[in-house]
């Protein structure tokens, strides 16, 4: 194949028209709106994901990327972000995400030995899947850490049309006003290469809500 | 890729608009062929989960065997664009289970939605009586162009003003020869019909002589209208 500019293969992965089930994600928010989370609320639940589980999400991507391009065990990886992750809800949501992920991936680059790895990998959560799909793209650590940062951000403000309806064109003001922490968690965390130092900044509001979440009855959303 | 092997069981899809009686005729299935072949079950909710607690707690199946998918109240998107969640879930079943027939229910939407052929092998839309009689007729790409079109509650038809014959009528000139099933429950006959239609399918995916089909996204239509009559068109 020709070579593709990698700036493409950053705005094919980062598209809302992904086939990866994004439609049935909201990124915690649906679990917080039940406990009572607002519209008003909505850019500060952004920005507390973005100091939290974004940067063990990203942190995690990050390593994983260094790990499949240096030849080193992804096991320590996963284990890191499951010890980061501790509820089993959203441990399984990942999972469920990270196999649709690899289903694509595995269609888009056969022969691509990150995928592979990936996609061999018993329970691979979304960020080390998503790391699979950069290093068979050839992004960089940081590119792959603002891809994290943004899905998440697009996610909760995409799901939140569904749950707080409101104008479009002010949630995507939301997300433009969270581009600047985007940037900043990904230049922060593009460096790590360890899986001991991946934050551990889990937030326990959201992961006692997730828990609450994933046993209500009546959910439009799995996470 | 879609699997298209026939050493994997047969996926069939059950879509219509809300209520018109999914998840009844899925149980139903069960009941009647769960005797005869292993089943399996995904159901896409609108509220997540309703459906596969109902078909749980009507005990036609083991309960593991049954599995919701949420749909992000994107029902449509989930049959049709973006069949991932589903395919996973299906593919979960297959490699547990071996199922001969995995049922998939879609998310009660409206007349326009139809399953991807990459996710179903076959599909049914369902219709049903107290929706009215002039639904089969309005037409729309499952009901025209399904493989099985099922008019359901025909017992209603007294209660509801509509005639049964009609509907079924209007139905099968829509349908241009394709399989109409005028169900109730308490037909036993409409009842011996569906399960030998879904029988057969079953029979047909086997031999490898099923292939998958798309109803269309839209309902058929014409452009270049002739007139055989005379009328003014207003000027815009």
């Amino acid at each position: 194949m020709d070579h593709v500019p990698s700036d493409l293969l950053l705005m094919l992965l980062a598209d809302a028209r992904l086939p990866v089930a994004g439609h049935t994600q909201s990124a915690g928010l649906e679990g917080a709106v039940q406990h009572g989370l607002t519209g008003a609320d909505v850019p500060l639940y952004i920005s507390a994901r973005l100091a939290t589980t974004v940067r063990v999400e990203a942190g995690t991507a990050v390593v994983a990327l260094h790990h499949l391009t240096h030849a080193l065990p992804l096991e320590p990886v996963v284990a890191a972000w499951a010890a980061r992750t501790p509820s089993h809800a959203l441990r399984r949501a990942s999972r469920m995400q990270g196999r649709a992920l690899s289903r694509l991936t595995t269609r888009l680059w056969p022969d691509e030995e990150p995928v592979r790895r990936v996609s061999g990998l018993d329970g691979c959560p979304r960020a080390v899947a998503l790391a699979g799909a950069a290093a068979a793209a050839g992004l960089e650590a940081v590119a792959l850490a603002r891809l994290v940062g943004y899905d998440d951000v697009q996610t909760v403000a995409s799901a939140s049309l569904k749950l707080l309806p409101l104008d479009p064109a002010e949630t995507t003001a939301w997300v433009h006003g969270a581009l600047p922490a985007v940037a900043g968690a990904a230049a922060a965390l593009a460096g790590l290469t360890d899986p001991r130092d991946i934050p551990a900044t889990a937030a326990p509001q959201t992961e006692v809500w997730a828990q609450a979440h994933a046993h209500s009855t009546r959910r439009l959303f799995s996470a | 890729m879609p699997d298209l092997s026939p050493t994997r069981g047969l996926r069939l899809g059950v879509c219509g608009p809300v209520g018109t009686g999914k998840s009844s005729l899925i149980a139903l299935l069960c009941r009647e062929l769960a005797g005869r072949m292993s089943l399996a079950v995904v159901t896409n909710d609108i509220y997540t989960d309703e459906d596969a607690r109902f078909l749980r707690a009507s005990g036609v199946l083991a309960p593991e065997r049954i599995r919701a998918v949420e749909t992000g109240a994107c029902p449509h998107t989930a049959i049709r664009d973006d069949i991932t969640a589903n395919l996973l879930t299906v593919e979960e079943l297959e490699e547990e289970f071996a199922p001969d027939l995995v049922l998939i229910e879609s998310g009660g939407d409206n007349l326009t939605a139809t399953f991807s052929p990459a996710l179903v092998d076959t599909q049914v839309f369902v219709l049903d009586i107290a929706g009215g009689g002039d639904v089969a007729r309005k037409g729309g790409p499952g009901i025209e162009r399904a493989d099985l079109l099922v008019i359901n509650k025909t017992d209603l038809a007294p209660h509801v003003g509509v005639d049964r014959d009609r509907m079924v009528a209007d139905a099968e000139a829509a349908r241009d020869g394709r399989t109409v099933i005028p169900l109730s429950r308490t037909d036993l006959d409409s009842v011996a019909a569906l399960t030998a239609w879904v029988t057969a399918e079953v029979v047909r995916h086997r031999a490898g002589d099923l292939v998958p089909t798309d109803p269309g996204p839209m309902a058929a239509h014409t452009h270049g209208h002739t007139h055989d009559h005379d009328h003014d068109h207003p000027a815009a």
